[in-house]
């Protein structure tokens, strides 16, 4: 055992820069796996899964309509019997649109407006800017806590007030973060008042988006309580919740992203395995003398293996270290580069669990990618110290090598399984990986068989190019591979950007609306149209809109007990906006059934989207009961549409035939397609408002500009993903140029006693890499072009444009990376002179 | 003892079969100190290398102190060198990765023995390069490089030298000066001594010289007597 512990930490001693790729391949990879899952965990730390914070509650009713005096009977037979509970208030939300009270003052705001009532929190911390705690006080006589953005965006001071629907209101004090912190997508700044104040401002009256929610705070876990709540609501349109389900979710979708994230950084490790299978197998090669000497002085096949072996894992070991290294400059970089958009709260250290997985990763690929070559190590015959001869030939058939081949699958296979957190995500990663490879390897042999053909019509330089691609030991479709795949995954992103922010271009899209009025009364319907008519410069129309729920599928009431149910809850149990109409749109196509005709029909009839038929599993001649604020409509799915949503002004799931809902509580919609000029826009805005405060106004171009800016950056971390693929491509491409150093220096020796210069030596170097680059280009563009339409047509469904200067300009950056990074690590050779070589040889 | 029964050794060159040693027998006993000459290919090299036990013979046995070494694993052949052999070649063949007195250590520690450093120190300084110990291979004259190689097959106190054109890649001085150190550290320590050479000179210093051609022995003459 001392043997081999000397000799490993002799040859690491004389070793290590040769070994320096393998390194460097580890901790790349290394770094990526654990800069991503860190940067998950401290997200999902930051946005905070304390879902107990998040719902200020442990436990939670609610509905989008007011409570009947049932649903409170039914709630407090349960409650009453409870002994756990310890505390109970109610709060209502809604969105709306709140402008200074002060009529000469300029701007409009969606705000999200929640009225509150004591105590509040029931759990949590609540703290105002100043870091004194939140006094219900506040909102006494009209008063308004709000969050900062709103006095900046409005031009407002603490003191000032602003007008919401009907009431106005001061504002008493400002917070940083309310209790839970800020999770998901938010429409505008919070504004906290009284719940009874909200009750006056007349939104409550309008049929608006309101929710309300009686929230309890229990002594002990709620879960039965939550089973029995759900047990006796069965039938309503009442939701129950508690912490530890929400906790559950919350924790699970992190989990899931993380996962999917770490596969990318496997990806990379993988891609870095690929390099260190690379360089142990050329170092195997270069150290057969040595190998050969140790066995002749008595040392047996399986004491220099573990030499060999105990070098790859130090190696391996060190580079996942210095990967941690590079993680955290990476979460670094984050935190300058993306810090804006990112949580105020966000650590950005490494996460001491992440960065253990990563070296149990580095170490474990280290060995599988190397044990296979090191096992050539068996084969190499001390004679060859007498006689050099090819002795390292690989057996066919050599049981020790395929089970150690299918220990090395089968380890790869565990890691993906391990890092997906699922057995099918991680066989389909590594199946889809294999694949992918193997076509790519594929076509780099193709590409390079056929280069051969154009030896015959060249010059002399290129024709020893060509022949360079082919020498002894070549790299060229390891090269190609790995190149080709780093180029593949940035061009690829690119592209994928370029058609997303193309179909987000407000101003090519002339589809998409530019403002969208809602929570229109019937009797201000007619008059906001004439005022927006006046303001588009075009005819426009109002679409009733009746909000409601699925109440039985054909009969059968939706069992949100049911966890695979709940699960559908936001998709099928929310409450929908319903329109009524005889024509069909432009945009929308049947698929089943058939539309009606443009009279009114007695039975109530609707037309289904696609996505929902398939959710609800309903035919055509199905029916579906809807709960209308409380009264109940049997409808008979008459036909399923499919909406083109590129082209579309609104996305109705559900349409009746005329003849049902005409008498329903309903309000108006005003989709405004027309590109009005901002300062226009604005005072357009303000004055509906001014007239209609219950009226709220999307403002496309304000969310496209928000979308467009979240693409963005997702894109520039995609692409950053990417130029790190592109990285190991890179690195894996200068270990092969150093491992085939020997042998071009020995050519570069034959050819310069042959008579050709230094000049003409530089020039077929120049040209070997500038068509290795272009071909790995080439691959890359080719694959991320296929990728990219794939993904854009049938994932994304929008139109998929090809960008000619991309692909051009792919391919040109990747040739013009590998032909300097070639040619700069080369040059040396070009230097060497003749004689010492062909002697040493 | 060493036993050379019937050695044949053929190897394939391109589509025919290559004979480079046939039918050798020999006999070689303790503390002996053989030379084997002859021309360009005529199967020295191949000869000492099956001795060895580096390479296989076609057929015909070799027996080291009894032991038939043609049926011996892999890794019971290193193990017999460990315990028996050394080895010199004419191109030292030191690892390049390790200092001149971690070269020497390595038969010492591949056995596990304890003192390697202090025994390998010995042994650099009776090839006389004590301050030259922690110099690597190609820091070395190749006069030094063979002198290391020397102490290092020394090293393991081996019964049986094999020494491979020593001095080949040396000039004469140093190449007198190399054959001197094999020579007076086999009489020191009574080591059989196997030598191949083209140096009929260094070969008349021998006791026994074995001549071959196109793999066949045409002489064997023991110092005194001519079989």
């Amino acid at each position: 055992m001392q043997f081999i512990l000397n000799l490993t930490w002799r040859e690491i001693r004389s070793s290590w820069q040769r070994l320096l790729f393998f390194f460097l391949c580890i901790a790349i990879g290394v770094g990526s796996v654990v800069a991503l899952r860190s940067l998950i965990q401290n997200l999902s730390q930051a946005v905070g899964t304390d879902a107990r914070a998040l719902l200020t509650a442990d436990l939670e009713v609610s509905s989008t309509n007011m409570f009947t005096p049932d649903d409170i009977s039914r709630i407090e037979s349960v409650i009453s019997k409870s002994t756990i509970i310890e505390a109970r208030n109610e709060v209502i939300t809604t969105a709306a649109m709140a402008r200074p009270s002060d009529k000469q003052k300029e701007g409009l705001q969606f705000v999200e407006l929640k009225g509150i009532e004591p105590p509040f929190p029931l759990v949590g911390d609540f703290r105002l800017k100043d870091g004194s705690p939140f006094d219900i006080s506040l909102l006494d006589n009209k008063g308004a806590v709000v969050a900062p953005l709103l006095l900046d965006t409005l031009k407002l001071n603490i003191g000032d007030s602003i007008h919401i629907g009907e009431s106005d209101f001061v504002i008493r004090a400002t917070f940083n973060e309310e209790p839970g912190g800020q999770s998901g997508f938010r429409l505008g700044p919070r504004v906290f008042v009284a719940k009874t104040a909200f009750e006056e401002t007349g939104l409550t009256r309008s049929g608006s988006r309101i929710r309300r929610r009686i929230l309890y705070r229990t002594s002990e876990n709620p879960t039965l309580l939550v089973k029995e709540l759900r047990e006796k609501l069965k039938g309503t349109i009442l939701t129950v919740q508690s912490y530890r389900e929400t906790q559950e979710n919350i924790g699970a979708q992190f989990v899931r992203t993380e996962n999917y994230l770490s596969l990318t950084g496997l990806l990379i490790l993988v891609l870095g395995g690929v390099g260190v299978w690379n360089v142990a197998r050329v170092f195997v090669e270069q150290k057969r003398k040595t190998i050969a000497v140790l066995k002749c002085l008595g040392a047996d096949s399986r004491k220099v293996v573990l030499v060999y072996l105990l070098q790859i894992l130090a190696l391996g070991l060190v580079g996942s270290l210095f990967g941690i290294l590079l993680a955290q400059l990476t979460l670094w970089f984050v935190g300058w580069r993306f810090g804006a958009d990112l949580p105020e709260k966000m650590m950005y250290g490494i996460a001491s669990g992440a960065a253990a997985q990563g070296i149990v990763l580095g170490v474990l690929i280290s060995l599988l990618f190397s044990l296979l070559p090191l096992l050539q190590i068996r084969n190499i015959k001390p004679s060859l110290l007498l006689r050099d001869q090819n002795n390292v030939r690989i057996r066919k058939l050599d049981p020790t090598k395929w089970i150690f081949a299918i220990f090395t699958i089968s380890g790869i296979l565990g890691i993906a399984i391990w890092q997906a957190g699922s057995w099918k995500v991680g066989t389909f990663f590594l199946v889809g990986l294999a694949f992918t490879s193997a076509i790519l390897y594929a076509v780099a042999s193709l590409l390079t068989r056929s280069l051969k053909g154009m030896k015959k019509f060249s010059t002399f330089s290129v024709s020893q190019a060509v022949n360079s691609l082919y020498r002894p030991g070549n790299q060229t479709r390891v090269v190609l591979l790995a190149v080709g795949l780093g180029a593949f995954v940035v061009i690829a992103v690119q592209s994928l950007q370029l058609n997303l922010v193309r179909e987000l271009d407000f101003t090519r899209n002339e589809t998409l609306p530019s403002l969208f009025l809602v929570d229109i009364q019937r009797s201000q319907a007619e008059a906001v149209r004439k005022m927006s008519e006046t303001a588009a410069g075009e005819p426009l129309t109002a679409i009733p809109t009746v909000r409601m729920r699925i109440a039985r599928v054909d009969g059968a009431a939706i069992d949100y007990s049911e966890r695979e149910v709940r699960q559908q809850q936001g998709q099928i149990g929310r409450e929908f906006a319903v329109t009524y109409r005889p024509q069909l749109e432009e945009n929308e196509k049947i698929i089943a059934g058939k539309w009606w005709e443009p009279t009114k029909s007695v039975e109530p009839e609707v037309s289904v989207v696609d996505d929902m038929a398939r959710r609800l599993k309903i035919n055509i001649g199905s029916t579906i009961t809807f709960d209308v604020l409380g009264r109940m409509v049997n409808a008979k799915v008459t036909s399923v549409r499919k909406i083109d949503v590129r082209n579309t002004r609104t996305v109705f799931v559900f349409v009746f035939r005329p003849g049902t809902l005409e008498n329903a509580p309903q309000t108006f919609a005003i989709p405004i397609v027309k590109q009005i000029p901002a300062v226009e826009r604005a005072r357009f805005q303000r004055s509906v408002i001014d007239a209609y405060p219950n009226v709220q106004i999307f403002d496309v171009q304000d969310i496209l500009t928000t979308v467009t800016k979240l693409v963005n950056n997702f894109v520039l971390a995609i692409s950053f993903v990417g130029s790190f693929v592109m990285l190991t491509g890179i690195l894996i491409l200068i270990g092969s140029v150093s491992l085939t150093k020997s042998q071009r220096v020995y050519e570069n020796a034959v050819l310069k006693t042959l008579g050709a210069g230094r000049g003409k030596l530089f020039t077929i170097l120049v040209i070997e890499y500038v068509i290795l680059g272009l071909l790995a280009g080439l691959i890359g563009a080719v694959f991320a072009m296929a990728l990219s339409y794939s993904v854009t047509k049938y994932v994304l469904e929008f139109n998929w444009e090809f960008d000619a200067m991309l692909v051009v300009a792919g391919i040109l950056i990747t040739a013009l990376f590998v032909t300097v990074i070639g040619t700069v690590a080369s040059f040396d050779v070009l230097f060497k002179k003749p004689l010492g070589i062909l002697r040493s040889q | 003892m060493i036993e050379i029964k019937n050695v044949t050794k053929t190897v394939r060159s391109g589509a025919d079969d290559l004979t480079i040693l046939a039918d050798v027998t020999i006999e070689i006993p303790d503390g002996q100190f053989v030379a084997i000459t002859g021309a360009s290919g005529s199967g020295k090299s191949t000869l000492l290398g099956l001795v060895a036990g580096l390479d296989a013979p076609s057929s015909g046995e070799i027996l080291i102190d009894g032991e038939n070494i043609t049926v011996m694993s892999e890794d019971g052949l290193a193990s017999l060198r460990s315990e028996k052999l050394g080895f010199i070649f004419q191109s030292f063949h030191l690892i390049p990765s390790l200092t001149a007195l971690e070269n020497i250590m390595i038969p010492l520690e591949i056995r596990g023995e304890k003192g390697a450093r202090e025994r390998a120190s010995e042994l650099l300084e009776e090839v006389g390069l004590t301050n030259r110990g922690h110099h690597f291979p190609n820091e070395l004259s190749g006069g030094e490089q063979q002198r290391i190689a020397i102490a290092r097959a020394f090293s393991n106190n081996p019964k049986i030298l094999l020494a491979d054109e020593p001095t080949g890649n040396l000039d004469s001085k140093n190449g007198q000066h190399i054959f001197e150190l094999m020579t007076a550290l086999h009489d020191d320590k009574k080591t059989t001594l196997v030598l191949v050479t083209h140096d009929q000179e260094l070969a008349d210093r021998a006791e026994r010289q074995i001549r071959l051609r196109d793999g066949k022995i045409i002489l064997d003459s023991t110092k005194g007597q001519v079989n």
